[in-house]
């Protein structure tokens, strides 16, 4: 298999401000990758290289068999972050140029829009300007700009900010579509489970750096599961049981009748299964499989700068104005949100 | 060239040339300027106005006024008069074009005969009424009241007292005595003027009869004739060029500084809604930077030119109109879009690196002043520059861009232009300064277009040029 993109030891600064270590990154054609980290963290930044919108200081990026993105910028379809439409120009004409721009001929990329248009139920807006849409409408009218010209490679950066239910599961089966054609799909997210759900391998970048790139199944295997949800016949008494037992570190109330007990690190979890269930009558015990979330805030937790702290030095760096990308702009405050 | 940059020119051309506000500013505004004028004119002429028929009470308090006022109310009379006054008003064109008007010296005399034709198709019908010495001057008055009924047709327009001392000076007076006029409010002007004239001619008439004169004698003694101002040049004596030919290299100037400037406006504001409104990173990802500022820049190029072609256009319809369209080289027309293109350019590049550097247009303003500056630059010079187009600072400025492409098509215009190595050169620097000015420009544009936050000092803009 060749690889869509390869990435290697690319590193990028502005000004001072280090965005993106030099790390190295391929990605198989015909796969669907997700980036996930806090904002801030360098996802942005590393789709601006391999969109050849922005150049790496040093290493090189490869896309598509070619030097940089800029020799085959018709075979990428791309969605920024940071989303932006013709205001006065009608939908149809917009999506129209767009296309003609990735190279699709006049007549072609008409008659394609219009198919597009109707398929996300935006039909009846063809001749209205982009401004008079909606801000999920003009989403959609983006996503469409994004692969109107049938890309071999397409690059979503975290496409479903401000969408509603119906319309992201709209856009998750959209992309699952484009992937099933047989288009590389890479789209960034700091909503894990979107990431969860869609992708078959996770990247994921913090502080400018690659912190992992591997599969769901191998991501799975390689945390091991360290918490058993527990609903016990009479929460009064068992509680108090159940901390007695070999190996258990935590025990926690959660959701009224439910407990979580964190086991021990390098404690195989299902033998504890067992153990608890002699120890104490149990309703119903369960393994918790570790979400990507928790995968996430381990590995953030685990390196050496505490999130909370890097947001905040992050916002200073930000005042004088020397470093200026928007995705700088934005704190962590979210992050460390998630991880309480 | 490449097709992504010409669909970027077309969609940037399309956006703002066929909008309502552009059409209505750069056609309607012309097109009804034009309109009215004739309008104007028209109204003016009152071609449709009732011939006036009147009479004019004259009390002539020196018995000898009365038979010449006949003589130069009658319509022969009234019609030399005309004559008299288009001739001078041909006299004052003629100074005006200066060498031009020999050429088209027989328009001239048609267009003149034309106007004196127009011109004796209302002339009032005045009949001259003596009054007697003695009557009563308030009762005599009484006809014209504005009051009256409109009998203006036949009844009394005016009423004149000549005084007795208006042909022979009183005993001991250094002056003459002259005349009093009334009239009929809201009387039309020409006619009230038709009859001054008619009456200070009369005088002047009686005047020298009573001296002993004949009025044609004095015509011709009091007349000289003025041969104009002739230039010694190589090629042979010339008539000296006035105020058209002084204006023209100040027109052409205006021209194209007005359509460099809404050119590289619109290029400004362009980019900066690209920018603000985030649609650049989409565009980005299917064109790159220098093809999207070229694009953009060559869409507003067309921008430009439609409204050059516009004026230019108009300028030369009017000129034509009036005979003169010889007044303009064809060849000065290829300089005029030679000199924009070069001109817009540079000026151009310059307003895209702005609009690209901030992120909206208030901070455009201060980036965009020095810019501004340096476009009305020839405007301030102009005067310098028209009265002496070889002196040693035209001559410099010529070659100094971006103001060389102004000052290069002043001095074109001039009725010395400068030698054709001058142009050539002129035109060879100015591609020098495009070149330097877009690759500069394209550097800060790149670099911009996705930083956002504190607007760039010039600092700042230095080392993104040093960054790209």
């Amino acid at each position: 298999m060749t690889d869509a993109i390869v990435i290697e030891q690319a590193r990028k600064a502005f000004g001072k401000k280090v965005a993106v270590h030099g790390f190295d990154l391929r990605v198989p054609q015909g796969t669907m990758y997700g980036f996930i980290g806090p904002n801030g963290a360098g996802k942005t930044t590393t789709i601006r290289m391999v969109m050849s919108i922005i150049f790496p200081d040093s290493g090189r990026v490869e896309v598509l068999g070619r030097k940089s993105a800029v020799e085959s910028k018709d075979r990428i379809g791309y969605l920024p972050e940071e989303r932006g439409v013709y205001k006065k120009m009608k939908v149809g004409a917009f999506l129209t140029h767009i296309a003609r721009l990735k190279g699709v001929d006049g007549a072609a990329a008409r008659a394609r829009v219009h198919q597009w248009l109707e398929r996300v139920d935006l039909g009846d807006v063809i001749k209205k300007r982009c401004e008079e849409l909606s801000k999920g409408m003009q989403q959609k009218v983006q996503f469409i700009a994004s692969v109107v010209h049938e890309p071999e490679l397409l690059i979503l950066d975290e496409p479903f900010s401000g969408l509603d239910p119906v319309n992201m599961r709209l856009l998750r089966d959209l992309i699952a579509e484009q992937h099933a054609q047989g288009t590389t799909v890479i789209f960034s997210t700091h909503v894990m489970h979107q990431a969860q759900m869609l992708c078959d391998h996770i990247v994921m970048i913090n502080d400018g750096k690659k912190v992992l790139d591997a599969t769901l199944s191998e991501i799975r295997s390689r945390f091991d599961p360290n918490t058993i949800m527990l609903e016990p016949m009479n929460i009064e008494t068992e509680t108090l049981e159940l901390e007695r037992v070999d190996g258990i570190e935590k025990v926690q109330r959660v959701e009224g009748q439910r407990l979580e007990v964190s086991i021990a690190p390098g404690t195989d979890a299902t033998k504890m299964i067992a153990k608890i269930a002699q120890a104490v009558p149990v309703a119903r015990i369960e393994l918790r499989r570790p979400t990507l979330e928790d995968v996430f805030i381990k590995i953030v937790e685990g390196s050496s700068v505490h999130p909370g702290a890097e947001g905040a030095t992050r916002s200073e760096g930000r005042a004088d104005g020397s470093t200026g990308l928007d995705e700088q702009s934005e704190l962590m405050e979210e992050t460390t949100e998630g991880v309480k | 060239m490449n097709s992504k940059v010409l669909l970027i020119a077309f969609r940037e051309f399309k956006s703002t040339a066929m909008t309502k506000g552009f059409l209505i500013g750069a056609f309607l505004v012309p097109a009804i300027a034009i309109a009215v004028i004739p309008l104007i004119i028209l109204l003016m002429m009152n071609a449709d106005a009732p011939v006036v028929h009147g009479e004019l009470a004259v009390q002539d308090k020196t018995g000898s006024v009365i038979p010449y006022l006949r003589d130069e109310l009658s319509q022969d009379a009234m019609i030399d008069r005309r004559k008299k006054e288009v001739e001078k008003v041909k006299a004052v064109t003629d100074q005006a074009l200066g060498s031009m008007s020999e050429m088209n010296s027989d328009l001239v005399s048609s267009a003149v005969d034309q106007a004196i034709e127009q011109s004796t198709d209302d002339l009032p019908m005045i009949r001259v009424r003596q009054l007697d010495q003695g009557v009563d001057l308030v009762v005599e008055k009484e006809p014209l009241k504005d009051s009256l009924p409109k009998e203006i047709e036949k009844g009394r327009i005016g009423l004149a007292v000549i005084d007795a001392d208006a042909v022979m000076r009183a005993e001991g007076e250094e002056r003459f005595g002259g005349f009093s006029l009334f009239v009929r409010p809201k009387l039309d002007d020409r006619v009230i003027k038709e009859m001054r004239s008619g009456i200070r001619d009369a005088i002047r008439t009686a005047r020298y009869k009573a001296n002993g004169y004949e009025a044609e004698e004095i015509a011709a003694l009091t007349s000289i004739r003025g041969e104009q101002t002739q230039e010694v040049t190589d090629t042979g004596d010339r008539r000296s060029s006035q105020e058209l030919t002084a204006m023209l290299p100040f027109a052409f100037m205006l021209l194209m500084m007005i359509s460099v400037m809404v050119g590289g406006q619109y290029l400004l504001t362009s980019t900066i809604e690209e920018k603000s409104s985030r649609v650049v990173e989409v565009v980005l990802s299917a064109v790159s930077p220098m093809q999207l500022m070229t694009g953009k820049i060559i869409g507003q190029m067309c921008v430009g030119m439609t409204l050059l072609f516009i004026y230019s256009g108009l300028g030369m319809g009017a000129l034509s109109a009036f005979a003169l369209s010889q007044v303009v080289e064809p060849v000065t027309l290829i300089y005029l879009f030679v000199f924009f293109v070069l001109a817009y350019f540079m000026i151009a590049s310059l307003m895209a690196a702005v609009g690209a550097a901030v992120n909206d247009i208030r901070e455009a303003q201060s980036l965009q002043t020095p810019i501004i500056l340096l476009v009305m630059l020839p405007y301030i010079l102009w005067m310098p520059i028209s009265r002496d187009p070889n002196s040693m600072l035209a001559t410099v400025l010529s070659f100094v861009p971006p103001v060389s492409p102004f000052v290069m098509m002043m001095r074109i215009t001039s009725t010395e232009p400068p030698h054709f190595w001058q142009i050539l050169v002129s035109i060879l620097v100015g591609v020098v300064g495009v070149y330097l000015s877009v690759r500069l420009a394209a550097k800060v544009f790149r670099v911009g277009l996705l930083m956002f936050g504190k607007p760039p000092n010039i600092r700042t803009l230095i080392r993104w040029i040093r960054m790209a």
